[in-house]
């Protein structure tokens, strides 16, 4: 395919990317913005995804999974036009507070570095409407396998 | 009364089964994780379903998922094994993937150090085919609450 004028942005690139993850659908994550070197997602609280019954904070593993999902997101917005299968290598999560029963999550997500065969991505979490008070703050490297015909996830 | 500890309580001598405490968790029905206990040993099992799948093409599981999976893992044997009355928060968690986790059951040990009073280091190993094979090893901090009596 020839990227001289694309048809499909990074945002429908990343929403693509969604719709083929069976679980980060079934989390309820979605995107809500998708560029070079920025992409942000949220994640809705919901009953079932409660880590602690008695104050009904969202469990660190949900939180965990979407940024995670919005760290592969990241690369293919560094990637883009092409779409790569890039599986995650290592991953550290730090909880710096949790977030309030009730309230949706959302993470913005960085590749600030793009070699060859690794991406290295920066990630923040907070609670929706407190950007100033980051919950969650990861750092993560994944790898980029070369896979013919991996544009197919996406539809390309 | 604080039910979580009664529960807890109940498990550990014996009165009920394990998996009552892991389904007293609502993200922990959501991915659908049992413990299985032999002697004093707790193997956690996340069973091959559909909404833990990442890649489907593969297919593979969700490394968020299995993240998540082992992190419940850790919680639950912090509160089976340390007496810990409420649920661990969780101060950071770090994940290394050592091999591609396939469509199959997944299963989970943990081993935990106790650092001073607050703080609970776990060290979490995952595998599909043998243990000897971790697809992904995991260590993460708790914090504990002022209360916990180990025993």
């Amino acid at each position: 395919m020839t990227d001289s004028s694309h048809t499909f942005t990074r945002l429908d690139i990343c929403n693509r990317f969604l719709e083929s993850v069976r679980h980060s659908k079934v989390l309820g994550m979605e995107v809500l913005s998708a560029e070079e070197y920025c992409v942000r997602t949220r994640l809705p609280w919901r009953e079932d995804l409660v880590g602690n019954p008695d104050s009904g904070v969202m469990h660190g593993g949900a939180i965990f999974a979407m940024m995670d999902q919005a760290g592969g997101m990241a690369v293919t917005c560094r990637t883009f036009p092409a779409f790569e299968i890039t599986p995650t290598i290592d991953f550290r999560l730090d909880h710096l507070r949790g977030p309030s029963a009730g309230a949706a999550v959302i993470c913005e997500a960085s590749c600030y570095r793009l070699t060859n065969h690794v991406a290295f991505i920066r990630l923040t979490s907070w609670e929706e409407g407190n950007e100033e008070e980051p919950i969650a703050t990861g750092l993560a490297t994944y790898t980029r396998l070369k896979i013919d015909n991996a544009g197919k996830v996406v539809g390309q | 009364m604080n039910k979580l500890k009664t529960l807890i309580e109940d498990c550990r001598s014996g009165k009920v089964e394990y998996q009552a405490l892991v389904d007293h968790v609502p993200y922990a029905r959501f991915l659908g994780i049992q413990v299985i206990s032999q002697g004093d040993e707790l193997t956690f099992v996340l069973p091959k379903n559909d909404n833990v799948v990442g890649n489907p093409t593969l297919p593979a599981l969700h490394g968020g998922a299995v993240a998540g999976f082992m992190e419940q893992a850790a919680i639950i044997f912090i509160l089976l094994q340390m007496g810990e009355p409420r649920v661990p928060k969780t101060i950071d968690f770090t994940i290394d993937y050592l091999r591609a986790g396939h469509f199959r059951d997944t299963y989970a040990e943990c081993s935990v150090t106790r650092l001073g009073r607050r703080i609970a280091n776990v060290h979490i190993s995952a595998w599909q085919k043998n243990r000897q094979e971790p697809i992904t090893i995991a260590r993460a901090h708790f914090l504990l609450s002022e209360d916990a009596n180990d025993s």
